[in-house]
């Protein structure tokens, strides 16, 4: 594991990356490093490299090695299932997880944040064939272990936070809307993941400007060629939702 | 699942050919989107192919706002499944109309949303 002097330096590929996409790499490299609210930065960091030795158990590929430090077992079970067992992810399993030793719900959705949003950048690099970005060195620091004020039950599996409720601290979390999309809300128990779900989905996706209708100039993909290419990744993946 | 809900009113994309190869999206260059979709989530031999087929038609923008739309959905279904996001009452029945043809209630997943 190394850092690297020039993150994501993508003027060595031989495709015209955005510098908002590699802007947004980057601060998710950043926010990885970081300690987290329930994980510190080498925790944060071994989860990161525990799921890409799910990918490359998944991929028949040499197994690149485990992070700084060790993690309980049901964090290491749990990074597996979700990268490479996701059909087979249920309510069971969800309950399961986070009353086994050395989790909890807060502690499985900061894990999730940190495999998804990585698995994302990877899955990014590996569409084009890129190598994978080597993995930050962690940030000092304890995790700050807060939970968010005004959690409920509003369907997912963990409690969640309605726009109403948001603390001032959590306050741009859905970036002022009455209403929060499904997928951002489900992360609210770890604020930060929504944040960082936020930047890569405006980086990789969609925009407010988007969402309201309007085609963004650096877009190529119209917005039904990105819609059908979203629709088949979901498909694959078996993901009903 | 959402993105059928949100496709409805979209003429252009013929919601058969999400999910099924042998089927026309009605969507341009669709066919070769599709293959390189393909080909990156499945981890298949045909990736340079396909990609390289892409780039040919569309141009090596196309490639990568393509394969930051891949990225991006590679994260958001394992969220959407990491968390079990329920689906609202209006969608869950204005989707039956299209669901059981697009063979997407027998996602194992289905569960999750459905409780």
């Amino acid at each position: 594991m190394t850092t690297t002097t020039a993150p994501f330096a993508y003027r060595q590929a031989n495709w015209p990356i955005l510098e908002r996409i590699r802007e947004a790499h980057i601060r998710s490299w950043e926010r990885l490093a970081a300690p987290g609210e329930w994980w510190s930065g080498a925790e944060r960091i071994s989860i990161a490299a525990e799921s890409r030795r799910a990918s490359a158990l998944v991929d028949g590929s040499p197994d690149p090695g485990p992070g700084p430090v060790s993690l309980p077992e049901a964090a290491t079970f749990a990074v597996h299932k979700l990268v490479g067992d996701l059909p087979n992810v249920s309510r069971d399993w969800y309950e399961q997880t986070i009353r086994a030793e050395g989790m909890s719900d807060a502690r499985y959705i900061e894990l999730l944040g940190v495999v998804a949003h990585i698995w994302s950048v990877d899955e990014f690099h590996r569409a084009l064939s890129l190598e994978l970005e080597p993995l930050p060195d962690p940030i000092a620091g304890a995790p700050t272990q807060r939970r968010p004020v005004g959690l409920a039950d509003h369907g997912s599996w963990p409690p969640t936070l309605a726009a109403e409720d948001l603390a001032e601290s959590e306050a741009d979390i859905y970036d002022g809307q009455s209403g929060a999309a499904n997928v951002r809300e489900a992360m609210s128990l770890h604020p930060d993941s929504v944040r960082w779900l936020s930047d890569l989905f405006d980086a990789h996706y969609l925009s407010w400007v988007e969402i309201g209708g309007e085609q963004e100039s650096f877009r190529v993909l119209t917005r039904p060629q990105r819609e059908l290419v979203a629709a088949r990744v979901s498909a694959l993946n078996e993901c009903f939702y | 699942m959402l993105l059928g809900r949100s496709s409805e009113g979209n003429a252009a994309l013929n919601l058969d050919g999400t999910v099924r190869n042998e089927v026309d999206s009605g969507v341009e260059y669709g066919e070769m989107l599709l293959r390189y979709c393909n080909a990156s989530v499945g981890r298949s031999d045909d990736l340079a192919s396909a990609r390289a087929a892409l780039n040919n038609a569309m141009g090596a923008d196309a490639v990568v706002d393509c394969a930051a739309t891949i990225a991006n959905f590679q994260r958001m279904v394992r969220i959407a499944d990491g968390c079990g996001i329920p689906l609202d009452s209006f969608s869950r029945r204005e989707s039956e109309k299209w669901r059981d043809s697009l063979g997407i209630d027998n996602f194992r997943s289905r569960s999750n949303t459905f409780g």
